[in-house]
């Protein structure tokens, strides 16, 4: 067996719990270990209950784990709320000045008491990330390594008193007997440990995004954050927009100059995007958006993960219009999805939408899969030629596949004409009905070819007896499932949508025929498997849903997916 | 008429007598006046009757949503602040749908030339009442009269520290043009709130009751840089209405605030793969910094 361990660290909002988990972090993927964490905190700054999952492994991971072996209860309340998710050997590292012990696997740490020994209450997250490391077989030079780096900046008072506070914590975690030791011995390795906000934003860069106007949105906001710190190296604008409808029409105006641009938002904010989000169907215009969904309606949970904009993503603004949809499984499917969604926006002058979800956007995981430039910065623009003169231009000029040769304005004597109005050829307002069912065709024409960019979902375990199904960010917990469940030798395949509109049915249909379906969705109404319903006819056989503005974690999944299937 | 090469071949489509006809002339004019070209020309426009206007010239044109011109435009002139932008809006689609990128217009004293052609009435959804129509104004939906006070618009330019604000009237076309050619030529946020008639729906405000209380600001000696004066004039009780520049200011446009923007427009920037692969690169193994 792997070692495969999860620590949860929890307290109020503002004791420094993320602090604590990226030492761990660090630590860990210095010695070449694989981690995924994932955070749950509340909609406020300071008080209340956050906590944050660490699951650490030798070897590569894509899903978090919701029962830890080890729980750093920084107050009460964390134990109260988690003593009974602990892992069958568990042990406790509770926050506590008593010197009584109240169970064998609790071990209490005065953290504020020892901090203030080693020179300042503040420390005390070094201290307890010193005990956790201990336990898990650290040497103090591997964390010594860690805290230089991330305090060396701050003076060396305070690098000192962390140096002090990491030995303590450190001398206490050694005289604590575990089972959690992992190899430190330093390997070189060329992972990284990303979130899949940075992916978008890095996605974005390498696509040669150079425009973003956003307005802040949990946890949409967490991409630009992602970005701004390259603005300085690459150019690229980012802009607060006075709302989410001026940060739309914002990118639809700067890409109709020739700039690819992007905004991202969650799903009010998309709400208030949808009228641009059609200014870019009607006028065929490029536009990536970033819908990282979270739980609704209104405002819902702020916070929180949900799956829920599926069906209305598809179907989002007025009457209708080819576009893309992808919801990225993971943290490099997120870089790559985001590429593609630039290119083929670009290459078929309609809107992009990729969705993604809190889960997806905060929780760190390590990535070793390669992340390439690509291909997707490539420009569809089209320049003047001697065979191609301005006078001939017509922006919405009628031809076979459809996309008519875009080009941006003030470039050439070829005035350049886009329109939410019904238009001619030329870009000019219209209301011919003739003229009208010709552009209406003339936009739809795109479709097929635009199905065929599009990627199968994945099937593992063909042949299986019965096969989750699942789509987004729910892939990697969806995939250990299934992974575990066969290990259990329980038949069980799965299929994972991350590419998800406009796909080509026909083949989907052949894909899924005499498969029995679970549908595994983070929404109360199985919007995939109404969707593949609606399109092909197939009846999914059972789902497991879950609306409550957490993740899927797979023991979740396959205790739901046995339960349905009777074992 | 004469000729113009801004003139296209495209049926128009405003009521006989409108006040936009004056405006789209005095467009032109200025064009010309400015020695333009249409391809130099980037017309921006909402929805309303003053956002049909790009269709009826020659000129690059970008016609977007209700009350959203300004924030196409800001994108547009971001991605290419080399390119001359105007906005064609209205009192309903800029003052009512628009507002809050109206502000944030004048805050970010991005370099383009907003045109309000504002005839205090909403014409194109037939005669309700619009953000500047007047106190107790009865419409057929406000069949008791408005009930919410006007929009000052140059009031609240001003307050908000518009670097060119300028009054026209339709029925004065040279001043017009010239008002245009000074916006135009001005470096940062530009606007004209244009009186114009609505020979359609507004019975009250019509081309007379303009003419019999406008007045050109030149021939009052005003000094458009005293900004004091600029609001005691926004702020007259006599019900005079003065025409010309209301004020005017320099500022840092948009653009000269962005380093990046310094040496060339955005769009003009070549894909930089090495760069990129350096940011990248480092962006990759900046380790577990991923907050």
């Amino acid at each position: 067996m792997h070692q495969d361990i999860t620590i949860l660290i929890g307290g109020a909002a503002g004791q420094g719990i993320q602090t604590i988990g990226a030492l761990l972090a660090k630590v860990c993927h210095n010695a070449g270990l694989f981690i995924f964490s994932v955070d749950d905190f509340e909609s406020r700054i300071r008080g209340g209950h956050s906590f944050h999952l660490l699951r650490i492994s030798e070897t590569p991971l894509s899903a978090p784990c919701f029962e830890p072996d080890i729980l750093v209860a920084i107050d009460t309340k964390t134990y109260e709320y988690h003593k009974n998710t602990l892992s069958s050997h568990g042990i406790v590292l509770y926050n506590s000045n008593d010197s009584k012990k109240a169970e064998s696997n609790i071990y209490n740490i005065p953290l504020e008491l020892l901090a203030q020994q080693a020179g300042g209450k503040i420390a005390s997250n070094t201290i307890a990330a010193g005990a956790v490391l201990a336990i898990l077989g650290a040497a103090f030079k591997d964390i010594e390594q860690v805290l230089k780096e991330q305090f060396v900046k701050k003076g060396k008072s305070v690098l000192d008193l962390n140096l002090k506070a990491g030995k303590s914590g450190y001398d206490i975690g050694r005289k604590i007997d575990s089972s959690f030791c992992f190899d430190f011995t330093l390997v070189k390795h060329e992972n990284m440990v990303m979130t899949g906000a940075k992916a978008a934003a890095l996605g974005a860069l390498a696509a040669d995004c150079r425009f973003f106007p956003f307005y802040p949105m949990s946890p949409g906001t967490s991409i630009i954050s992602n970005i701004v710190k390259y603005s300085d190296q690459l150019p690229i604008i980012i802009e607060q927009a006075e709302d989410e409808i001026a940060a739309v029409n914002m990118a639809v105006g700067a890409s109709f100059a020739g700039v690819r641009s992007m905004t991202s938002t969650s799903g009010g904010g998309f709400c208030l995007m949808t009228e641009g989000l059609g200014l870019a169907g009607m006028s065929e215009t490029p536009l990536v958006i970033i819908n990282a969904q979270r739980p609704g309606p209104a405002t819902g949970l702020a916070t929180r993960t949900a799956q829920a904009d599926l069906l209305f993503a598809i179907n989002a603004s007025q009457d209708e219009f080819p576009r893309f949809v992808f919801a990225p499984g993971g943290v490099i499917e997120t870089f790559d999805a985001v590429k593609k969604a630039f290119y083929l926006s670009e290459k078929y002058q309609v809107p992009s939408i990729i969705l993604m979800d809190q889960f997806l956007a905060d929780s760190a995981k390590t990535e070793s899969g390669v992340f390439e430039i690509g291909h997707e910065h490539k420009s569809f623009l089209e320049q003047e030629t001697k065979l191609y003169q301005s006078k001939d231009y017509l922006r919405y000029k009628i031809i076979d596949t459809g996309i008519s040769p875009r080009r941006v304005p003030c470039g050439s004597d070829a005035l350049v004409r886009a329109s939410g109005n019904e238009h001619t050829q030329e870009g000019l307002s219209i209301e011919d009905p003739e003229n009208r069912s010709v552009m209406v065709e003339k936009r739809f024409k795109k479709l097929k070819l635009m199905k065929n960019e599009m990627a199968q979902p994945l099937v593992f375990y063909d042949n299986s007896s019965f096969f989750l199904a699942a789509w987004g960010s729910t892939k990697g917990s969806v995939m250990e499932a299934c992974a575990k469940l066969r290990e259990q030798e329980i038949d069980a395949g799965c299929i994972i949508f991350e590419d998800i509109w406009p796909l080509d049915f026909n083949t989907i249909k052949r894909l899924l025929e005499n498969k029995k379906l679970i549908m595994v969705e983070g929404n109360a109404t199985c919007q995939m498997g109404t969707l593949i319903t609606q399109q092909t006819g197939i009846q999914f056989n059972e789902s497991i849903l879950k609306y409550d503005g957490r993740p899927f974690y797979p023991e979740y999944i396959m205790k739901k997916a046995k339960q349905i299937m009777g074992y | 008429m004469e000729k113009t090469k801004f003139d296209i071949d495209n049926e128009n489509q405003w009521c006989p007598g409108c006040g936009n006809f004056s405006i789209l002339k005095s467009m032109k004019n200025a064009f010309i006046t400015l020695d333009l070209e249409p391809r130099d020309l980037l017309l921006v426009s909402g929805i309303g009757q003053a956002g049909k206007l790009p269709n009826y010239l020659a000129c690059n044109m970008l016609h977007g949503l209700h009350g959203r011109a300004l924030a196409l435009a800001t994108g547009a002139k971001i991605a290419n602040h080399n390119i001359n932008i105007i906005v064609n809006s209205g009192d309903g689609d800029c003052y009512g749908e628009g507002g809050n990128h109206f502000l944030a217009a004048i805050r970010r004293n991005i370099d383009i030339t907003l045109l309000v052609h504002n005839n205090q009435i909403y014409g194109l959804t037939k005669g309700q009442a619009s953000p500047t129509s007047a106190l107790g104004m009865k419409t057929k939906n406000q069949n008791h009269g408005t009930i919410s006070n006007a929009f000052n618009p140059i009031a609240t330019a001003l307050a908000l520290g518009a670097g060119f604000i300028g009054q026209g009237f339709s029925g004065n076309m040279q001043q017009l043009t010239h008002l245009i050619v000074e916006a135009i030529n001005y470096p940062g946020f530009s606007m004209i709130d244009i009186y114009q008639p609505c020979v359609s729906f507004n019975k009250i405000n019509t081309h007379a009751w303009y003419k019999s209380r406008v007045f050109d600001l030149k021939d009052s000696g005003h000094d458009y840089s005293d900004f004091k004066k600029a609001l005691q004039l926004v702020h007259n009780k006599n019900h005079q209405i003065p025409t010309g520049i209301i004020y005017k200011s320099p500022g840092i446009p948009f653009h000269e605030r962005l380093d990046v923007l310094k040496n060339q427009p955005l769009v003009e920037y070549s894909f930089n793969a090495a760069q990129l692969e350096k940011t990248l690169g480092i962006a990759q193994f900046d380790k577990g910094d991923n907050q």
